[in-house]
């Protein structure tokens, strides 16, 4: 445990750089802990805070620069690969999207502050064809309020943060256990939300075949588009008789549908 | 959202497999929506 602390004392813009590095590239190793207890350590004046924050920026906006470009080239595909890579439901993407399209580019700002959301809302901005210029500043701007709070957290907390630390050190070889297991537990939670997520998904699924021979044989499905505006104008094609539906508008556009209808849902 | 039909009481709901990507790609009909109105074209056998 000491040694941990001994290292991150010593090269703390490092340790902060690779962890925020690891957690933009969509691993699930969360940095906010690290920037806090970097921060209480700058309180005590072993860091310099003004590295630390400098350190947080520089690895996000590498990462995020070049998840920009690989949104603009790749579009939709890689924001699939990245909610496979972090772990988090597929609906992070959805959510993300729809935020994206009610605030827009200041929403990056926000997106820094949750988990997953981060990860994805710099591909989806190069998705959607933003400028360099202004994604560059809001992420800037997101990255800096969000290791900013973490490192003040860590500066105005910083006595209990010691006396948690010393508690850790009683524990000698044994705490770094605990902080694995913290880690182990954090990942799991992540896998676990994902199954769910998946396990409801696939409930009773239909095949293209199937669905393809249920309009052909004149069954008349209620084919249900879910996908955003944003998501449609991209690629306007939709499968025959499809009606796009908005998920704020469910009641008002499903009113007068029978419950033993058959309903079909798609998104992309 | 299969989920939110379902807690509307609309018992046959189920997600498409693959979504969109997987009808577009095996070559079945779509139609293009031009924002106003829907134009149906016929996909390459």
């Amino acid at each position: 445990m000491q040694d941990i602390l001994r290292a991150l004392a010593e090269h703390g813009p490092w340790i902060v750089f690779f962890n925020v590095f690891l957690e933009q590239v969509g691993i699930p190793v969360p940095a906010l802990p690290t920037l806090i207890v970097a921060g209480a350590l700058a309180a005590r004046g072993e860091l310099s805070a003004p590295a630390l924050l400098a350190a947080a920026l520089l690895a996000t906006l590498t990462v995020d620069t070049a998840w920009f470009f690989l949104g603009r080239r790749h579009g939709q595909r890689i924001l699939k690969t990245l909610c496979r890579v972090s772990l988090s439901p597929d609906s992070c993407v959805r959510q993300t999207r729809g935020v994206f399209e009610r605030w827009g580019m200041p929403s990056l700002i926000v997106a820094r502050f949750i988990t997953g959301f981060s990860t994805v809302a710099p591909p989806l901005a190069g998705a959607m064809g933003a400028r360099l210029g202004p994604f560059l500043f809001y992420d800037t701007l997101g990255t800096f309020l969000w290791a900013g709070s973490g490192l003040l957290v860590g500066h105005v907390f910083h006595r209990a943060i010691d006396r948690i630390l010393e508690s850790l050190e009683h524990l000698g070889s044994r705490a770094l256990f605990v902080l694995g297991g913290a880690l182990v537990l954090f990942v799991l939670l992540k896998w676990y939300q994902r199954r769910r997520f998946y396990r409801t998904l696939r409930m009773a699924r239909i095949g293209i075949e199937e669905l393809r021979d249920l309009i052909g044989r004149g069954a008349q499905p209620l084919v249900l588009d879910v996908r955003s505006e944003v998501e449609r104008r991209r690629q306007p094609q939709r499968i025959p008789g499809a009606r796009p539906i908005e998920t704020e508008a469910v009641d008002r556009d499903l009113s007068g549908v029978p419950a033993g209808s058959e309903i079909i849902l798609y998104c992309t | 959202m299969a989920r939110m039909l379902m807690d509307r009481g609309f018992r046959r709901v189920r997600p498409l497999a693959g979504g969109l990507d997987a009808w577009v790609s095996a070559g079945y009909d779509v139609e293009v929506e031009d924002f106003g109105e829907a134009l149906a074209i016929k996909a390459p056998e």
